[in-house]
């Protein structure tokens, strides 16, 4: 297998790692980078534990081989707070049960931000659309709804 | 009648989860994320038969690739075999393999990728054996015996309950009053029979498992909810002494039951020997659907006899489970769901029988899964309490209120209940859903009764106190997502009258913890919370004692360091009940149905953790729904055929019909200041409301969960020819 020397932004870092080319962007991330804040579940892009920006735009770790990561720029859930302060969005999953376990959260806060920046104001059937990616088994989805309503004002 | 502690102020402050801030920064710690220096990674060989002999294993080639460390067999392992009660699951078969997934060889190697190059390299030659898979054929004369010598299987706490068949996992029978001559003397009997299908737990975290040896200390990271059980199980199961085994749980995924039982934990510490080396193991989702003790299958056959006011005067029941290949899943004595006997729950029941059982098949074993047993029982039984009502030509909310238990009456198990909401709990529903008012078309209402015990058992909790009068709350319980360290916090804040910000709870390992009994069981809340609260009371008499009189700072600075141990038992039988109502509607040409509107009154006692409870009690109906619609882990001869969560499907955001939720609070638990449980409170009902709701809308009845439109579609089609449904049977009238 060759390898592949890897140069992209994580959460605003410059890193640079060498990978097998057939390396899963959730591996690199994980392993490679040490940011295990993002979460493998299904691993068949199923689930959304994995969910990352890539550029702004939402995908799934598990599924995307990390080449194509060469030179952009990437968030994951360890990006959201600003100077160790939680953004609006952190704050109100916390306040409105929108987690539970946890394992699923880092996807449905990158998701749900994802959505936030499509949708400032989002519709009740934007959030299902948008959302409908990540499982949560933990809080039967009525507190991400609440925690994405009061972090975006609706 | 016991009165209610008038809460403590500080319950009524807005719940800030302990943990939050670590579980929306990535910065909380699951077993998966842990990494050691050296750290090897393990794969597995499975048998693709569903009862073979294993003939010949043939590792050679394995064993030469470059980067693997040592592959084991089950000839390095026996007589080694692992379980939460009955320990009959070998830790790698060496004789027979029992189930397609039965693991037979090992390999730990540098990266995962060589690991399963390694396993695929490895040959196993099987003689194939007749597979039993069905409870009844395994029940049959002259089926073959699935363990053939069970005598050397350990049994943990105790002497493993005898059974009538070799067959059979664990078995109970429960009578109570003269069920025979009441059948005899009762005004009508029904029989119906409901059948359940096998479903997972579907927790987004796989079983994880990292294990070191330190000298001769066995260090193990694991996604185990219950340290001490687990090494409890790994003492016996490798002949270790208990505390050379170091359990070390983190923030756990997703439990709902799963997370219990572990597997791969038993098999590294003997490629950990082998290697010198630490050795991690991350399930693929793949092995949890094939693998991993799910939710019981079975049969539900109940019959009930009424008199003429439609009051219960006759019950009895048969339970079959298919318990799969091992036993190993299930912690409960008696070998089964622990409310596998719990058939018709909530009801006023004089002269009852129950059978019940857990059977060894060639499938999948099956284990504990969120309130187990009960998802099962209460579809049969509210099911055959709707159809009950049907054929009386009653109202199924005023069946179920002439025959709902009251404080002094008799359930199914025969216990006397003290106390009952389940009126209040009914006439709550009958308002709160506009029960009475008219249905729209093609749209129906289902209801569902239940009622969950509190959960029991033994806890020790520890409190350290410094002299700024900080208090640390030092426990053993992981948190799987129930709240439990918030819920500490706030009980110990709310005993000593301190601001909750002076409490900080920290989870330990079985090294520095007292020990637990884990969660599960409805358990957290009375047990380990009573724990918290016995500790605080030690506390404050102990401040009292020092400082009598003084202020908390000043007693906290006079008394400090302080360390007090308490340890808790909640034993006491007491029941939370609660009742749904759905509304659906249903596309007659189709049988496509979809859930409007859900309504759930549940009498929970007092509130600790007002977000947690409103969240379990919504995450369980959810939970409920998805295996109400549309959970199924299919197997077709022995074969796990939904091996991914696309094709076991569980419920999305999209899937969440509104849900209101109404709360009972003035019968008190027995948790701290009168708290219940809730996390096993919601899920088991909803199965039978959207059935009898289903019912309601169009005439059609489904017998087995899940309800699909296919089965709606299929039921509506016996209806309109106006035969007998299967599993449905009505006794003539007797005069
Ligand atoms: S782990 Fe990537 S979608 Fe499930
Ligand atoms: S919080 Fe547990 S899966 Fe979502």
């Amino acid at each position: 297998m060759s390898t592949h020397d890897l140069r992209f932004t994580l959460n605003g870092e410059r890193r640079e790692v060498t990978v097998p080319a057939d390396r899963l962007l959730i591996d690199v991330l994980r392993d490679d980078c040490g940011a295990t804040g993002t979460k493998l579940g299904c691993a068949v892009g199923v689930c959304g534990a994995c969910s990352v920006l890539v550029d702004g735009e939402l995908q799934s770790a598990c599924l995307l081989p990390a080449v194509f990561v060469e030179g952009r720029s990437i968030t994951t859930v360890e990006g959201l707070a600003k100077h160790g302060e939680l953004n609006a969005l952190q704050e109100a999953f916390i306040r409105d049960g929108g987690f539970q376990c946890g394992i699923c959260t880092p996807g449905q806060l990158i998701a749900a931000t994802a959505l936030i920046a499509a949708h400032p104001e989002p519709s009740d059937g934007d959030i299902r659309e948008w959302m409908m990616g990540n499982l949560c088994r933990c809080t039967g989805y009525y507190g991400i709804e609440r925690a994405i309503k009061s972090a975006a004002n609706v | 009648m016991k009165t209610l502690e008038r809460p403590p102020g500080v319950l009524s402050e807005p719940e800030w989860r302990v943990e939050g801030r670590d579980k929306v920064t990535g910065a909380a710690r699951y077993a998966a994320d842990v990494r050691v220096p050296n750290m090897l990674h393990a794969a597995f060989v499975s048998s693709p038969h569903a009862h073979a002999r294993i003939v010949k294993v043939d590792a050679s080639a394995a064993r030469g690739m470059l980067g693997v460390r040592a592959v084991i067999t089950g000839a390095d392992v026996r007589p080694a075999r692992y379980g939460r009660r009955l320990q009959d699951w070998p830790v790698l078969c060496w004789d027979h393999a029992l189930f397609i997934g039965d693991r037979v060889a090992a390999v730990a190697a540098d990266t995962p990728e060589i690991a399963d190059a390694a396993a695929r390299a490895i040959a196993v030659e099987y003689e194939e054996l007749p597979a039993v898979l069905d409870p009844e054929a395994a029940l049959a004369e002259g089926a073959p015996v699935l363990h053939l010598d069970p005598s050397p299987y350990l049994y943990l706490g105790g002497k493993r309950p005898t059974v009538p068949n070799a067959n059979v996992q664990g078995y109970g029978l429960h009578e109570h009053g003269d069920v025979d001559a009441a059948f005899a003397s009762a005004h009508r009997t029904f029989e119906h029979r409901f059948t359940l299908a096998r479903t997972h737990q579907g927790y987004i975290e796989p079983h994880a498992t990292l294990l070191w040896l330190d000298g001769d200390v066995v260090r193990v990271v694991s996604t185990n909810k219950a340290p001490y059980g687990l090494r409890q199980q790994m003492a016996a199961c490798l002949g270790l002494p208990e505390e050379k085994i170091v359990v070390d749980a983190g923030h756990i995924g997703g439990d709902f039951g799963g997370k219990g039982h572990s597997i791969d934990e038993f098999v590294l510490y003997y490629l950990a020997r082998a290697t010198g080396r630490p050795v991690r193991a991350v399930m693929r989702y793949a092995d949890e659907l094939q693998m991993s003790a799910t939710r019981h299958g079975g049969t539900i056959t109940l019959r009930t006899g009424v008199d003429r006011e439609g009051k219960f005067v006759a019950h009895s029941a048969r339970v079959v489970f298919d318990g799969g290949a091992y036993a190993a899943g299930k912690p409960v004595a008696t070998l089964m769901p622990g409310e596998a006997m719990v058939t018709l729950a909530g009801y006023h029941l004089p002269n009852v029988r129950v059978e019940a059982m857990t059977v060894y098949t060639n499938q999948i074993p099956a284990g504990h899964s969120r309130a187990p047993g009960q998802p099962q029982n209460v579809f049969a039984a509210e099911s055959h309490v709707d159809l009950i009502a049907r054929e009386l030509g009653l109202d199924p909310l005023e069946l179920r209120e002439r025959n709902a238990i009251r404080g002094g009456e008799i359930d199914v198990e025969g216990d006397v209940w003290h106390d009952s909401a389940a009126h209040e709990v009914l006439a709550t529903l009958r308002r709160e859903a506009r029960w009475d008012a008219a249905r729209g078309r093609g749209h129906g209402r289902g209801i569902a009764l239940g009622a969950r015990p509190s959960g029991r058992g033994k806890s020790a909790i520890a409190l350290r106190l410094d002299r700024e009068g900080r208090v640390e709350v030092l426990t053993a319980v992981a948190d799987q997502g129930g709240g439990q360290h918030t819920l500490f916090q706030r009980i110990v804040a709310a005993e000593l009258g301190i601001p909750l910000d002076r409490i900080t709870v920290r989870r330990g390992t079985t090294e520095n913890t007292p020990r637990d009994a884990g969660i599960g069981g409805s358990r957290v809340t009375p047990v380990q919370g009573g724990a918290a609260l016995e500790a605080a009371r030690k506390l404050k008499a102990k401040l009292d004692e020092v400082a009598p009189g003084a202020p908390f700072a000043e007693a906290a600075r006079r008394a400090a360091p302080l360390e007090i141990v308490a340890e808790h038992t909640s034993d006491a039988n007491v029941n939370a009940v609660y009742a749904y109502a759905l509304e659906v509607e249903v596309d007659r040409d189709t049988g496509h149905l979809r859930v409007l509107d859900a309504v759930l009154v549940a009498d929970v006692g007092t509130v600790i953790n007002p977000v947690a409870a409103r969240g379990q009690l919504e995450g369980g109906f959810i939970f409920g729904l998805g295996q109400a619609l549309m959970e199924e882990l299919r197997v077709e001869d022995g074969r796990v055929t939904t091996t991914n969560l696309g094709d076991y499907k569980l419920p999305t955001i999209a899937d969440a019909p509104p849900l209101r939720i109404v709360l009972l609070t003035d019968s008190p638990g027995p948790g701290p200041f009168g708290a219940k449980s809730v996390g096993e409170l919601s899920n088991p009902g909803v199965g039978a409301a959207v059935a009898n709701a289903v019912h309601d809308a169009c005439g059609a009845r489904v017998f087995s969960l899940p309800v699909t439109a296919e089965k709606v579609f299929s039921a509506l089609r016996t209806e309109r020819r106006a035969g007998p449904q299967e599993g449905w049977h009505t006794d003539a009238v007797r005069e």
